[in-house]
């Protein structure tokens, strides 16, 4: 599974995830911390919609590690302060790195957390959209 | 007269800070970060605003740490700020990606998708509310299962749904310009000084960040004739928008191998408004334009009145001080002027004894004179 869809699945869903995964490589494997957690900034750029164009609205906090497996280097970036979080990212993004044969039995688990962020989410729209406004026309 | 230099305070400074630390302790409670967090959503997302710093927890703890004074907050945020390494910048963070929890419209009742209020204020009482003086944790875990109880029979929707812009369908109908993306790298002021004329993109940055007052009064200035803009709000939108990176050494790159790293949440604004043009036979035409707002948070006033400013500072006029640049983009940020307003009450000596000399100067000149 490619990074953007896991890494969308890992940090939107249960943290527990990163972990087990993450605790598979280390027990089976050498694993160097480059950078430990550490806390930066991410500058956000975004579009307007009146004449399209791009600005900066500002930064985001993020909490970022690096370590290294098999030679390969693993990172893991994440908004606010989430150090093990990071940490876990950054293991489970140097094994995929390092095509560690571990990661291909993860896609199983990655599809069904995904749909359990999917299928939560849906319902927290579901329940917002009971403050729809139902306009009545009314006679004059 | 000659000038005799002074040093000196060192202790008092140090009495003070504590005597300060002592006014924050001496109610011998404890606000914890958390229960900021949870409780003050308007104060944590507007400190989150107006310093630039995307951070529920930091932007608590400096609420903490300032007893709530929004000022000395956003100073606390824009300091820590700039003691943290800026290793990434995001990739083009597009609206319609965001999910949205709240989106009226002022211009039509039926928008694609419809109006949903979402939580907001705007429908309440603004009466006092007594209950909460004695506000308990059972009833309110109570109340947390009886909602969560109402909400149970409502099926999850098949899939997530994004919500058109409510321009897109007056754009398609010729209303409104169509614009080609424009990538041209924005400014970032935050590296570079302000130079006037600005462009587009510095201004943007200035407004989202200016002080919410600030941006408020000037915005409702220019409704009152200060301006020449008055708009019909087109969209408000809160919602969480999700932020991508790239990989910084890998040498090919794809959407598919960008980081996600979470999302934050804002809201954002589109204003309609009416402007006179010239059509091909130099005849004088109604069309519309967007002024454009946006902000950490929700904050809807803010984002509303960084719109009309928008479209201000793009017809500048020198008539109306809302259409000048230089006055709206150098005065509505937090620590620029909270920080030169209370600069004056730090000492001055010198500077006020060569006023007064100058005064006693000229007052003998006028004696002599007279006599």
């Amino acid at each position: 599974m490619k990074r953007r869809r896991r890494t969308e699945i890992l940090i939107q869903g249960d943290c527990s995830l990163a972990r087990s995964f993450a605790k598979t490589i280390v027990d089976s494997y050498e694993c160097r911390e480059i950078v430990a957690p550490q806390y930066g900034l991410t500058m956000i750029k975004m579009r307007e919609s009146a004449k399209n164009s791009l600005f900066y609205i500002g930064e985001v906090l993020v909490t970022e590690a690096k370590v290294e497996i098999e030679k390969r280097i693993g990172i893991g970036i994440v908004v606010g302060m989430q150090d093990e979080l990071a940490k876990h990212l950054a293991i489970i993004d140097a094994a995929y790195k390092a095509n560690l044969p571990e990661t291909a039995g993860w896609k199983a688990e990655l599809i069904e957390e995904e749909h359990n962020i999917i299928k939560q989410r849906a319902k927290e729209q579901a329940e917002l959209f009971e403050t729809k406004v139902r306009f009545e026309t009314m006679e004059v | 007269m000659g000038y005799v230099p002074v040093k000196g305070g060192t202790e008092a400074i140090e009495a003070s800070i504590k005597r300060l630390k002592y006014e924050r302790l001496k109610g011998q409670e404890i606000i914890a970060i958390n229960t900021i967090r949870s409780t003050m959503r308007g104060m944590v997302d507007q400190v989150m605003s107006e310093s630039s710093l995307y951070s529920p927890y930091l932007a608590a703890l400096s609420i903490k740490q300032a007893e709530g004074s929004m000022e000395e907050a956003v100073f606390l945020m824009r300091a820590h700020r700039s003691t943290l390494p800026r290793n990434y910048y995001s990739q083009t963070v597009e609206a319609e990606t965001m999910l949205v929890e709240r989106r009226i419209s002022a211009s039509f009742k039926d928008i694609p998708g419809g109006q949903l209020l979402g939580p907001t204020y705007d429908y309440t009482h603004r009466l006092l509310d007594f209950n909460l003086i004695e506000e308990n944790p059972t009833e309110n875990q109570q109340w947390l299962q009886n909602y969560k109880q109402e909400l149970q029979h409502i099926e999850p929707f098949k899939e997530l749904k994004y919500f058109p812009k409510v321009v897109e369908h007056l754009r398609e109908e010729g209303l409104f310009e169509v614009y080609e993306a424009d990538n041209t790298p924005p400014i970032d002021i935050t590296k570079q000084n302000l130079d006037f004329p600005t462009s587009r993109s510095a201004r943007l940055q200035v407004l989202t960040r200016g002080q919410t007052g600030a941006v408020t009064s000037l915005g409702y200035a220019s409704l009152r004739g200060y301006g020449q803009v008055h708009p019909t709000v087109g969209e408000v939108r809160v919602g969480s928008v999700p932020i991508y990176v790239e990989h910084p050494n890998e040498v090919e790159h794809g959407a598919e191998d960008e980081f996600y790293i979470g999302e934050i949440k804002v809201t954002e604004v589109e204003s309609f408004v009416p402007v006179k043009v010239k059509n091909e036979n130099n005849e004088d035409e109604l069309e519309f334009e967007i002024g454009y707002g946006i902000c950490y948070g929700q904050n809807e006033t803010k984002a509303i009145a960084m719109s009309i400013l928008d479209q201000c500072l793009e017809h500048t006029n020198s008539d109306f001080p809302t259409h000048d640049e230089e006055f709206v983009l150098l005065h509505i940020d937090s620590v620029e002027s909270t920080g030169f307003i209370s600069h004056l009450k730090l000492p001055h000596y010198v500077t006020f004894q060569s006023k007064l000399d100058s005064i006693r100067q000229v007052k003998k000149g006028v004696q002599k004179n007279e006599s």
